[in-house]
């Protein structure tokens, strides 16, 4: 259904179909970690609950560290981590800002840890349903997110962010960010690879400098008073290590693609967007139902193309400039909201590099929110919006696809800007 | 001339088996209880301990500034929502990769009964292999001296002051050092600085019973600027509050608690209140709940003990 | 990478093998500890109960402050059970 690169099925590496939480468990597994904490929380539980069957069956040489919290969680694998071993853990919305403290903590200590969050909705209603506020709420903490389409990606992704949260050149930790119970839930033939292949990719670590670490008697300590212009270095060097990792990532794109033969395009993905004269923005699994649509659209004569944002943080603002500019309209799709704000996120992030863009138009589409789907027929009516918006008509500038009770005063139309 | 009559060299020397590795110069106040414990600590224990912390008093001392330290312990300054978890990964990050090491995961009473108290619960429950040390100076002394949960009954703090309304903290204490022990691990025990010998022998046996998991040590730590005492009796405090019982001497393994000092005539409270003007503004009928839980705690600590060699049973003031 | 003009690690770290940092609490105090090498008998509860550790032995007779660091507190000549210990103004020097 979706045009990708060749999947080439390496010898004995199989093709299993499993849930995106197996594959975020496997793709963890592959990559050897020390140390995992371990907290449930819907929908990520499976994740743990597999890592713990493979530990009870010997298959995962780890710590397993059965924590009472996500915060205690997040605070012993950023101490593993910071002493020099490789960890992973795993949460979602609540779990997720519970630890927010030590988020902080681990991003400014440029602990290399990795991470998965299963995009679930709150904080602030009690939901168990998928949404990405949860990434949102925590998108200034410094880390590096990375936003998976399908399950192949999600254990891939998991599989580059060690490669790169650990690189010496970056050490700073990655999350990688999937939809709950779309992807958590949901089970795809996934690829997955061979341990050798895994600790070949990951080998690169191995011949770089070892990073700094915290040993007994080493006379090193970690968690120094940053004073001021020593605060002001430390955030000037984690703001360049974060610049730095964009075309580091798409280093790693190639370097994945050289071993296990799937590209993915980088920092974004561009689906037929060469020719596009609208485009939508997209990122995670919604990204699926808008390609099928973008193809039917295509057979009906409509240009769109789809954009999707796999690298969010640090905001891919070149590469997006990049694809962007020229089009006549821009629709971006946001699974959350940004309070303050009347358009989505991105939408407003993305507003930010208006000017880079030359005369795009841009409006905001808010769905997905709370598991409403994200409907073909939804993503028609965004297309066909975003084709109004090119066409100069008077459409709003943002639209709750799923709430059309959210509706602006006519003043607020954007009244072809 | 006839030479001079010199005594015996206190056995605590003894201990005090390896350098100072902290700085002489440090911004702890004259007279901090806290100073002599953190540099008693890796002179009994050794310079190779990895010590973490968090923001209080220790931490302008035990955190570095940019690039400089004022001591030559590895350490990792934590925050106070997740010391006990920090010290847990770090643990098992050195056994997964066979590197010998003491942890001690030394915090104030603030992280340890307050704020932090659910990681201290974690890694007791999974009897992580480190030392937790919790220094108790009954509140918050870093950010200016407020109420913590292990501030006494009747103590005036910046956020239970006393006036005409109020006398001070109206709730009793809660007692970590208890709470620890009944939780089964390893070894917990109480100390503090006037028996710096009953200290030593426990640091070493926290650092033996770390073998086998969790080990926690309450130690009572007045503090002069807090608490308002002449710097000078810092120890005296030490010395009365276990005269008093306030702070009875006990240690716990697996549980099961001995008292390591048994004071066999315990002064009332008053004289131990009386050194300190926190408790100045209180009553006879103030002192007498004062007393009243000193004596409840200790009689919890009887019936919990296992009664060996010449412990007794513990004796009311009343009596 | 960056300039390491304050810090020598991309992250937060401090490094003991440079020197201490040392402040001047010497400076702080307003009555120092004079001990009378006579009453001495060399104990050393002094030396163990001192915050600072700055008691040093003088040919195994008696004890004498490192006053470069001595914050005057006080709790030497309190602990002394000779009485050996007086803490006398800073003024008088």
């Amino acid at each position: 259904m979706k045009p990708k690169a060749d999947v080439k099925t390496k010898a004995g590496s199989q093709i299993k179909v499993i849930t995106g939480n197996a594959a975020a468990a496997i793709g963890a597994k592959l990559a050897r970690p020390d140390v995992v904490a371990a907290y449930p929380i819907t929908p990520q539980t499976e994740i743990i609950e597999q890592i713990s069957k493979f530990h009870a069956d010997g298959e995962m040489d780890c710590e397993l560290i059965t924590v009472e919290g996500e915060n205690s969680a997040m605070n012993a694998v950023m101490a593993a981590s910071l002493a020099g071993g490789r960890v992973f853990t795993a949460s979602s919305s609540w779990g997720l800002v519970f630890m927010y403290d030590a988020i902080l903590a681990t991003a400014g200590a440029r602990a290399p840890v990795v991470m998965v969050n299963v995009n679930r909705e709150t904080p602030g209603i009690i939901a168990v349903s998928s949404g990405q506020q949860d990434m949102i709420s925590t998108r200034d903490a410094g880390w590096i997110f990375l936003i998976a389409e399908d399950c192949q990606e999600v254990l891939d992704l998991v599989l580059q962010a060690y490669r790169l949260a650990e690189d010496y050149d970056i050490q700073v930790p990655v999350m990688v960010h999937y939809d709950g119970f779309y992807l958590s839930y949901l089970s795809e033939g996934v690829n997955v690879p061979l341990q050798e292949d895994v600790d070949r990719f990951l080998s690169v670590l191995n011949d770089q400098p070892q990073r700094t670490r915290l040993l007994p008697g080493g006379k090193l300590g970690c968690g120094t008073h940053g004073i001021l212009g020593g605060y002001l270095e430390l955030r000037y060097k984690h703001v360049s290590a974060l610049e730095r990792s964009k075309a580091k990532f798409e280093e790693i794109d190639k370097e994945f693609h050289q071993i296990f033969g799937r590209s993915y395009g980088g920092q974004i993905e561009e689906y037929r967007m060469d020719d596009a004269d609208v485009v939508l923005v997209g990122s995670g699994s919604m990204c699926g139902t808008i390609k099928a649509v973008i193809d039917e659209k295509r057979e009906a004569g409509v240009k769109a193309g789809l954009l999707k944002i796999r690298m969010y943080r640090p905001f891919p603002s070149e590469a997006m400039v990049a694809a962007l500019a020229g089009k006549k309209a821009i629709g971006v799709v946001d699974r959350s909201l940004c309070f303050g704000f009347k358009g989505g996120p991105i939408y407003t992030e993305l507003k930010s590099l208006e000017i880079q863009l030359g005369g795009s138009k841009m409006i905001s589409f808010i769905d997905g929110i709370a598991n409403t789907d994200i409907t073909k027929a939804n993503v028609e009516q965004m297309i066909d919006t975003t084709c109004d918006l090119a066409a100069g008509k008077d459409v709003r500038e943002v639209t709750w696809v799923s709430y059309p009770e959210a509706r602006e005063p006519d003043s607020e139309k954007t009244g072809g800007l | 001339m006839t030479e001079k009559k010199k005594g015996k060299l206190t056995k605590v020397l003894d201990y005090l088996k390896h350098d100072d590795p902290f700085s002489k110069g440090v911004s702890f106040c004259p007279g901090c209880s806290l100073e002599l414990l953190l540099r008693f600590i890796p002179q009994v224990l050794g310079n190779d301990i990895v010590i973490t912390g968090t923001p209080s008093c220790s931490a302008p001392v035990l955190l570095g500034q940019n690039n400089q330290s004022w001591h030559t312990l590895s350490y990792f300054g934590t925050l106070m929502t997740g010391a006990a978890a920090n010290a847990t990964g770090l643990v098992r990050y050195y056994k997964k990769a066979g590197i010998k090491n003491t942890v001690v995961c030394f915090n104030g009473d603030g992280t340890a009964a307050d704020i932090g108290f659910g990681n201290l619960s974690g890694a007791a429950e999974r009897n992580e292999p480190f030392i937790y040390i919790c220094y108790d100076n009954e509140g918050y002394m870093n950010t200016g001296i407020q109420k913590s949960g292990t501030t006494p009954f009747g103590a005036s703090t910046t956020t239970t002051p006393f006036g005409s309304a109020s006398k001070g903290k109206n709730l009793r204490r809660m007692n970590l050092g208890l709470k620890m022990a009944m939780s089964k691990i390893p070894y917990a025990a109480t100390a503090t600085l006037s028996d710096l010998d009953d200290l030593a022998k426990k640091l070493l046996k926290a650092k033996e019973a770390k073998k086998r998991g969790f080990a926690f040590l309450h130690v009572f730590a007045p503090c002069p600027t807090g608490w308002g005492y002449a710097t000078e009796n810092t120890i005296e405090v030490c010395r009365r509050a276990v005269k008093t019982n306030y702070f009875p001497l006990w240690e716990a393994v697996n549980g099961k608690i001995r008292m390591t000092k048994t004071v066999k005539k315990p002064q009332p409270v008053s004289t131990y209140t009386e050194l300190i003007k926190k408790f100045a503004h209180l009553n006879e009928a103030d002192l007498k709940i004062l007393q009243d839980d000193i004596d409840y705690e200790y009689c919890m600590l009887g019936g919990l003990s296992v009664l060996e060699g010449e412990c007794q049973l513990p004796v009311s003031s009343e009596d | 990478m960056s300039s390491n003009e304050f810090l020598k690690h991309e992250g937060p770290w401090s490094d003991a093998n440079d020197p201490l940092m040392c402040s001047d609490t010497g400076g702080w105090r307003t009555k120092r500890p004079i001990v009378d090498k006579e009453k001495c008998i060399f104990c050393g509860f002094c030396a163990i109960y001192c915050p600072i550790q700055i008691m040093e032995m003088v040919e195994n007779s008696y004890f004498s402050p490192d006053l470069r660091f001595c914050k005057g507190c006080g709790i030497c000549a309190k602990e002394c059970p000779k009485n050996a210990i007086s803490m006398v103004a800073e003024g008088d020097f």
